[in-house]
């Protein structure tokens, strides 16, 4: 009898996974929404929009890729210059990453992890903002696709995790001290991700006295570089390039122009459902969490959005950003063609600017090292990620020579690096980074103590409540 | 007259969409009419002038063009949410006069 209804469950499982993303996201989102206390109605809305959202992705994907795939492709053709990954944007990376059948469990093992390290006074982020889960998660679901293994897809996710809070913590004196932010730290793994590269690189400048004593800054960089922050225009300039380069006539290279700028400004419209249903959810998750943890010294783990706004973040993005197109075509092996992220460069560089302390060269040569990684691990990553795409029912119209990626997902070196040791011989390298994690562990935590005015803080607390 | 607010954060999706949602339902419990629009913080200063408040959800130092401003930090933390909902609605009614 058990393996009939075993049986039973599985199979109504498959069919909702047959029926695709559009229904099985608003079923699984409305469970998660109960579970986390919602009513029905309300959990069942979320479930819905998130649907829609995604049904929004897909048409504007779809008219991106019958747009600019063939013209990608004949530019290849003409110009011999290998881009053919197209950068759909971390949106619809986002998208896919809460279309996969596995993204509740992963859910709740990041929310898990959290908790039982904030119990274990192992951490001090407390980070309910669920949405930006699809960061960490996207991982497992990569490693899910490419091992069939649920075990390590948990286990990678977990790593992520851990890494994303651990880092949170550690820069939260940055986001303290630069940003004037406090009790805030933000464990958005697209903004820490930098860290990984930016931290060692930043101490090798800093032995070099021309790098550390620079006072290089680029005066009105807002008044003239200004347009490559404006999605319409920047979508227009890259349409009617690629236009040119694939050799089409003034007319097709006009339509191209609008429609790019059409698909650069549309998708975030549609990414934004996306967060509208997840509002609910976050929002009851913060509210169990903050009456459970009341009495503790904690950050409240942000979104990494609200320190993009700072000028010199501003400055040095709309710097990188011309030069990020550039490298795309001489850095060798590059084949990511970057499209939708280059609205998001401030974010990769944001943590890169507290580090250095607003040292502007620095921050360019730090930046370009950070987009070099993006590039290389995007183009050795893109191949899964279009395959885990046409699974979860977008067509790339162009067959198969286009692929898809993105400067999210495992293009962030950070979960490149978790990525790559949970597919290759996990049994060597997941031990590797579990000791090389313990070790950045203990430095900063035991050694460096760079926690300690909230340590400090959190014992008054105590001392006070008793 | 309905009141037009421009929100904006990194990317005009994740915490601007919190931050008007918090707005629209404060405002219409007090009887303003008002609807928002949410950008991304590098589009602020070639938008902002058509609109009567500009609330960002991180710090902003660019040119409002004589905009209201208010900085929605709080309505994220929860740590000061009144005083920000308070203050956005003054900024609001002013104008009335």
């Amino acid at each position: 009898m058990w393996s009939q209804i075993a049986n039973g469950f599985m199979s109504g499982f498959q069919f909702i996974i047959n029926c695709g993303p559009t229904v099985m996201l608003p079923i699984i989102i409305t469970i998660v929404g109960l579970i986390f206390g919602l009513k029905i109605s309300a959990a069942f809305k979320s479930g819905l929009t998130l649907g829609i959202g995604f049904a929004g992705i897909k048409l504007v994907l779809d008219f991106m890729t019958t747009n600019i795939g063939p013209a990608a492709k004949a530019m290849v053709e003409r110009t011999h210059v290998q881009l053919n990954a197209l950068d759909v944007g971390w949106g619809s990376i986002a998208a896919v990453t809460w279309a996969s059948p596995i993204i509740a469990i992963l859910i709740f093992v990041i929310l898990l992890i959290n908790i039982v390290l904030l119990i274990l006074k192992a951490t001090h982020t407390l980070d309910v903002d669920i949405w930006n889960y699809h960061h960490m998660a996207i991982v497992g679901i990569m490693v899910y696709f490419v091992t069939k293994n649920v075990f390590l897809a948990v286990g990678s996710v977990a790593v992520m995790a851990i890494i994303t809070f651990k880092m949170s913590d550690w820069s939260q004196p940055m986001v303290e001290g630069f940003f004037k932010i406090p009790g805030v730290s933000l464990p958005t793994v697209s903004a820490l991700s930098s860290l990984v590269i930016a931290v060692p690189l930043n101490w090798i400048l800093d032995k070099i006295p021309l790098f550390r004593k620079s006072k290089f800054s680029i005066k009105d960089a807002q008044k003239y570089l200004g347009f490559f922050g404006d999605s319409m225009i920047m979508g227009l300039l890259i349409g009617l390039a690629i236009g040119i380069f694939a050799g089409y006539d003034l007319q097709k290279i006009l339509q191209l122009g609008v429609s790019m700028s059409a698909v650069l400004v549309l998708i975030p419209k549609m990414t934004s459902m996306f967060m509208e249903g997840l509002m609910p959810i976050s929002e009851s998750a913060q509210k169990w969490s903050q009456k459970k943890f009341k009495g503790r010294k904690l950050f409240i783990g942000l979104d990494a959005a609200v320190i993009v706004g700072n000028p010199d973040v501003i400055t040095t993005a709309l710097i990188i950003i011309p030069l990020t197109i550039a490298m795309a075509v001489v850095l060798p092996g590059n084949r990511v063609l970057p499209f939708a992220d280059l609205a998001v460069v401030p974010f990769r560089v944001a943590m890169v600017v507290a580090l250095t302390n607003g040292n502007l060269l620095k921050n360019i040569v730090i930046g370009l090292a950070v987009t070099a990684s993006l590039l290389w691990c995007g183009s050795a990553t893109a191949p899964v990620l279009t395959a885990i795409a046409k699974s979860v029912g977008i067509k790339l119209s162009t067959g198969g020579s286009l692929l898809i990626s993105s400067f999210a997902a495992t293009s962030m070196i950070q979960s490149y690096i978790v990525y790559f040791c949970f597919t290759w011989h996990p049994e060597f390298c997941v031990p590797i980074l579990i000791i090389i994690i313990a070790l950045i562990w203990y430095y900063f935590d035991f050694n460096k103590h760079i926690n300690k005015a909230a340590e400090a803080e959190e014992v008054a607390l105590k001392s006070k409540n008793n | 007259m309905t009141k037009h607010i421009l929100v904006a954060c990194g990317n005009g999706i994740a915490t601007s969409t919190v931050v008007a949602t918090k707005i629209k339902e404060y405002l219409k419990e007090n009887g303003i009419d008002a609807d928002t629009t949410q950008t991304r913080l590098t589009e602020v200063s070639s938008k902002v002038a058509n609109y009567d408040l500009l609330v960002t959800t991180g710090q902003f130092s660019g040119d409002t063009h004589g905009t209201p401003y208010v900085l929605g930090l709080s309505l994220l933390t929860g740590i000061g949410a009144e005083k920000t909902l308070a203050d956005i609605k003054a900024a609001l009614v002013n104008q009335e006069v």
